[in-house]
This record gives C-alpha cells, sequence and structure tokens, in this order.
C-alpha cells in the first residue's frame, strides 16, 4: 500500500470511529508514524482526501459501466439508469463514510465542497448522454431549456443521494424505485412531450393574431 | 428498444381517475345540499346512491391492485361481475415495462450475476406482463424458459392502493371499518404474498408434485436454484390461452376434455388438499399444443379451514336445507347470520343465502353438468342483479373465507360456461361430517 492510500484508508478509520476529523495534519501524520510532509506530497488538506474518495467512486462506477457489454447499445436513458443503478451499488461499500462526509461538509444552498469534483464529472457524463439523445432525437432541444438539461440530472443526482442515505429498505429496493421513476420522469421531461406542441402552437396563434384566440361557439 | 419512450400514460390516467371520483363525488354533494335547500326532501340516500354509482364505475375502470379489491369486494356481494372473464384477463399491476438496466440491476443484486451470465441466451424485451410483473423468455441447456420479474414496489403498491380504495369501500358498502377491515385483511394478506416469489416457487412445485397424477393437466418444472424474491424461473409452456383456443372452435369433444381438467384440477385441490390455487384468471391457463390443459402461476392459493370447509360443504349435501333450524344454526358457523340480526333479518338471510347456496351446489346435484346451458347461468345473472341493487345484500357477509372460495368456485363456473364444457361433476365428492 503505497502512502497516499494508507493515508485514505487511516482518514477514513478516524472519522468514523471519531465522528470527527483530526484535529491537525500534524496529529494525524503523527499517530501514523509519517513526516507531516508526507501528507501535504498528496494532499492539501482533509477536505481533498475526501474529494478523491468522491471522485474515485465516481470513476469506479463508470468504469463499471462502461465495462458491460450491453451499455455501448444503450440509450441514453438507459445510460443515465445504468449509472445510477451502479452507483448506489458501488456506493454501498463506502456508506458510513458518505453519510459522515456529507453530514460534515460545508452545508450551503450551492453544492457541497466535497462533491465538487464528481459533479464536474457527472456534468461531462450528462452532456455526453444529452448530446446523443439528441443526436438520435430520443431527446428534445428546446431553445435555452436544453441547456439546462444537465442540471435537471444533477438534480437527480443529489435527490438519488439524499434519498439513498434516508432508505431504509431492506437492499436499497426503494432507492431502486426512486432511480426508475425518477430518472423516468426527467427524461420523459426532456422528450418531446404536449408542452412542445403546446409552446409551439402558442407561437402559431401569436404569429397569427388576427386570429383572436376567439371562439364562435363552444 | 422501445420501452418506456412515452409518458407512462396508465399511471397518470391512474390517479387521474382517481381524482375525477373524487371531484365526482363532491359534485355530487354540492348537487345534494343545492338539492335540499330548494327540496328538503331529497334524501341521502339518493346522495349515497349516485355516489356508490361513481366510484363503482370509476373503480371498475381501474387497473391494478385497486381493480382487484373493488372485484374481490364485489365478489361477495355481486357473486359474479358480469364483465367478469375480460376484466380480469385485464387486470394486472398497471407499471410501466422494466428498464433494461433495471432488470440486470435485478439479477445481480440476487444472483452477483448478469442475465447474460446465468442464461445461455436472455430476451431483454419481455414477452407480456404478469399480473405483477414481467415475462421474459431465455434459454439454458437447450431448454425454453420463462422467467418472470417482478416490479420493485409492487407490495407498497399494494397497501396504497388498498389505503386508496377504504374510504370509498366504506361508502359503497356502507360497513363499519370493524366490518371491513375483516375482508380487507384477507385481501391484502393475499395480494402480499403474491409477492413473494421464494412463496411461489415452493407451493408451484409442491402442488405440480401432489397433483401430477390428474388426467390431462400438465405444470411447468421449476428451478429454484435460478429464482429469488424476484425472480421466478420455469419452463416456457408452449400453448394457446382459452380465448385463442375457443377461436379455432374446438369439437365438443376436446372443450369437454379441457373442462374436465380444469374441473379436476380445481376439486381435487378443494376436497383433498383443502388449498386451492385461488386465482382462476383465464391467463394462468394455457392450452398445449397436444391439448393439455397447462397450468402456470400458483401466487394466490387459498387454504381452506376445517371450521369453514364442513360447515359450507355439509350443509351443501346432506339434507340440512329440509330443516329450517339447522340450516340457521349452520349458518350462524358460517358468519352468514349474525347474533345481532333482528327475526327480520335472520328470515331475510336465511331465505337468500339459502338461495344462493342451492345455485352454488347445482353442479354437484347431477354426476354430469352441462356447463352450457343458459338457465342455470341465466339464474346466477339474476341473483348478482339482485344483489347488487339490494342494499341488504350489498354488504360484505359471512366468513372472510368466502371471498376467495367464491371468486375460485364461481370463477371456475364461468370459465366452464366459456368452453361451453360438460363436465362429470362426481369425480371428487366433497367430505362432510356426519349428521
Amino acid at each position: 500500500m503505497n502512502t497516499k492510500e494508507k493515508l485514505e484508508n487511516a482518514y477514513i478509520d478516524y472519522v468514523l470511529s471519531n465522528n470527527e476529523q483530526p484535529k491537525s495534519v500534524y496529529i494525524f501524520t503523527k499517530s501514523l508514524k509519517l513526516k507531516e510532509d508526507d501528507f501535504y506530497t498528496h494532499y492539501n488538506s482533509f477536505e481533498a482526501i475526501e474529494k478523491r474518495i468522491w471522485q474515485q467512486l465516481f470513476t469506479q462506477t463508470m468504469d463499471i459501466i462502461k465495462s458491460q457489454e450491453t451499455y455501448a447499445g444503450y440509450n441514453a436513458r438507459e445510460k443515465a439508469l445504468s449509472f445510477f443503478y451502479s452507483f448506489v451499488e458501488v456506493l454501498k461499500s463506502r456508506r458510513s463514510f458518505i453519510i459522515y462526509s456529507l453530514k460534515h461538509t460545508e452545508r450551503s444552498i450551492s453544492t457541497p465542497a466535497v462533491l465538487q469534483n464528481v459533479k464536474e464529472e457527472f456534468s461531462k457524463f450528462s452532456l455526453e448522454i444529452i448530446n446523443e439523445g439528441m443526436d438520435n432525437n430520443e431527446l428534445s432541444d428546446r431553445k435555452y431549456i436544453s441547456d439546462r438539461y444537465k442540471d435537471a440530472l444533477w438534480l437527480q443526482f443529489s435527490f438519488i443521494l439524499n434519498f439513498w442515505i434516508h432508505d431504509d429498505s431492506p437492499d436499497f429496493e426503494k432507492t431502486d424505485e426512486a432511480i426508475e421513476k425518477g430518472i423516468n420522469v426527467t427524461f420523459d421531461l426532456m422528450s418531446r412531450s404536449p408542452i412542445d406542441n403546446l409552446i409551439e402552437y402558442g407561437k402559431f396563434l401569436v404569429k397569427n393574431s388576427k386570429f383572436k384566440p376567439d371562439f364562435i361557439f363552444k | 428498444m422501445k420501452e418506456q419512450n412515452s409518458i407512462p400514460v396508465s399511471k397518470v390516467e391512474r390517479s387521474a381517475k382517481f381524482v375525477t371520483t373524487g371531484a365526482k363525488v363532491g359534485i355530487n354533494y354540492l348537487k345534494h345540499y343545492s338539492k335540499k335547500m330548494v327540496n328538503p326532501n331529497h334524501s341521502r340516500e339518493e346522495l349515497n346512491k349516485e355516489n356508490a354509482e361513481d366510484i363503482y364505475n370509476a373503480l371498475s375502470k381501474l387497473k391494478g391492485s385497486a381493480l382487484k379489491i373493488a372485484q374481490m369486494l364485489s365478489m361477495d356481494k355481486n357473486i359474479l361481475p358480469k364483465v367478469y372473464s375480460d376484466k380480469f384477463s385485464l387486470a394486472q399491476y398497471s407499471a410501466p415495462p422494466l428498464s433494461g438496466p433495471l432488470i440486470v440491476r435485478t439479477f445481480s443484486k440476487h444472483f452477483g450475476k448478469t442475465p447474460d451470465q446465468i442464461y445461455d441466451t436472455f430476451n431483454i424485451n419481455s414477452k407480456h406482463a404478469a399480473s405483477i410483473g414481467q415475462v421474459h423468455q431465455a434459454t439454458k441447456n437447450g431448454k425454453k424458459l420463462a422467467v418472470k420479474i417482478q416490479y420493485p414496489g409492487v407490495g407498497d403498491s399494494i397497501s396504497s392502493d388498498l389505503r386508496l380504495v377504504k374510504p370509498f369501500a366504506f361508502r359503497l358498502l356502507n360497513m363499519s371499518e370493524a366490518e371491513l377491515q375483516v375482508y380487507m385483511g384477507e385481501v391484502e394478506e393475499k395480494l402480499l404474498e403474491e409477492t413473494d416469489y421464494i412463496l411461489e416457487v415452493q407451493r408451484s412445485i409442491h402442488f405440480s408434485t401432489v397433483c401430477k397424477d390428474l388426467k390431462n393437466t400438465i405444470f411447468p418444472t421449476y428451478y429454484p436454484e435460478l429464482s429469488s424474491k424476484r425472480i421466478i424461473t420455469m419452463d416456457w409452456l408452449e400453448g394457446i390461452h382459452l380465448k385463442d383456443f375457443l377461436k379455432k372452435k374446438p369439437s365438443q369433444e376436446l372443450r369437454n376434455k379441457i373442462g374436465q381438467a380444469l374441473w379436476d384440477f380445481y376439486n381435487f385441490q378443494q376436497h383433498e388438499l383443502r388449498a386451492v390455487h385461488a386465482d382462476p384468471h383465464p391467463g394462468n391457463f394455457l392450452i398445449t399444443p397436444d391439448d393439455q390443459l397447462g397450468i402456470i402461476d400458483f401466487g394466490c392459493i387459498k387454504e381452506i379451514p376445517d371450521d369453514f370447509y364442513y360447515p359450507f360443504f355439509t350443509c351443501l349435501f346432506s339434507n340440512i336445507f329440509d330443516d329450517r333450524h339447522k340450516t340457521i344454526e349452520y349458518f350462524r358457523k358460517l358468519g352468514l347470520i349474525l347474533k345481532s340480526d333482528t327475526p327480520k333479518q335472520v328470515e331475510f338471510y336465511y331465505k337468500n343465502y339459502k338461495a344462493m347456496i342451492s345455485l352454488f351446489a347445482q353442479p354437484y346435484q347431477q354426476a354430469e353438468f352441462d356447463f352450457s346451458k343458459p338457465a342455470f347461468f341465466d339464474e346466477l345473472f339474476a341473483w348478482s342483479e339482485e344483489v347488487t341493487t339490494n342494499p341488504k345484500l350489498k354488504q360484505a357477509r359471512g366468513a372472510k373465507h368466502f371471498l376467495y372460495f367464491n371468486r375460485t368456485n364461481f370463477g371456475l363456473y364461468y370459465i366452464l360456461h366459456d368452453l361451453q364444457a360438460q363436465v362429470k361433476t362426481d369425480t371428487f365428492r366433497p367430505h362432510r361430517l356426519n349428521e
């Protein structure tokens, strides 16, 4: 085990046992019989360790789904589903840490600090599948709105993560349901729907405003 | 892949249905109060009637467990909803098909492997929907298999659907919570049992073993090692459903053969096993290419306890009905007549349930019964008409076992009627207490 991993494991062990961060990098490295130097070669703060763990979980998930034979044949919706199912499976191995990490990270209305990197990578992944979906007409390309599609997926990410943390059903079965239903709704909204037709109809009526929206009979 | 590319219409419609019902009931109340202002004599009963009709109409348009519940509750009072066979063949949990990734997920959760690793081939597109899951075709070692996968969260949806139906049922049936709870509990228990696939596999294996000597009846082989809480693997039975079978205009002889197999299957279970496949929904039977009756799906088994079986069949097959006192005594045992009933009510229920049970017993009266005879079914219809319109009979009554017992037996009669079969009804005689 190299120093980087050693630091990581020791850190996880410490926070889960003490439910707080080590008092200082000095005390932490001392207990591992390492120099402070060794720590800063790899990480600039404790937070950086947490960020890396999250990032690893994400990378691991991507590796798993991309190695599946069926993945290449999936459409955008199925790729997203596949991502989330694998993600919650991967998370299982680190559940205690995840609960700790999200509880202790700085609460703000925006993304928790520890998830910063994951958000970037997830957005890349989202854009990839959204573009693919728009290319094959699975998703509807809407002015202004389609730029926000990836945010909708991030919203699902945060919702599903939160749902999973609070899920007490056996084998996290309810999370599966939340994923299946939630992702489907999100993709349904991004697909061509009555709303598109409604908007187009509205546009048409505005353009032809000499026909007042009045009814001869009702 | 095509599934789930559109809004799951059925789901949306389903909730919308309840919304409209709610709105309609609200409107009925409004109408009631406005009518009352004009005409103070506008009775509450009229309101109840209007509500009941709207609720019943809405419920009968529903699919899924809500429909099942509605029908179960109506079964007792309604013996045979007229559109029984059609509606039941439609009855299924309405859910969009599972996505490919969720299927893979379900397998890896339960077996640690993907379907492709478990079977030689696995068709990711489902062949058809089962009541609470979907069926896929697979092969392994040269055998064609049927793989049933349950929708996640069905158990929850059953409980919530039940809660949804409850207030409607109160109003519809005009029963107290405690009275209704007995029946609701029975329905919920059975529906939840259906979601336990491990139990279903055990039962399927048990029933197909004990029933294996029945003539012209075949069962698929089940593979417990390839089954789990949410997945069942069994042999793929080739065959067609009753509807398609009848379209091919089978000969009387053939219809009798299938009808006889059905009759024997049910009566063997009822009288010998005292536990019965309580879901005589036409989709659970197949006619195989060599004209055998294939039976699939043992999700719903009703055990018939002695304290129900003996009183019921004893009053059916002794001459107890000649003796008014004894009949009433037996009706009390079956909960058809209650302690709290007034003498007038006793008389009323005595008369009506005697008529109903005699009707039920008709096929048993001779050694052979012709289910194509319209007279018998006309009588059943007339009776069910009477039951739905008579508020006193509308209330569910009797031991809770009547729910599934009636459903099974009248369901069987109905299928035999569809088959227009002549059946030897003395193959398995009911047991009764010596009087």
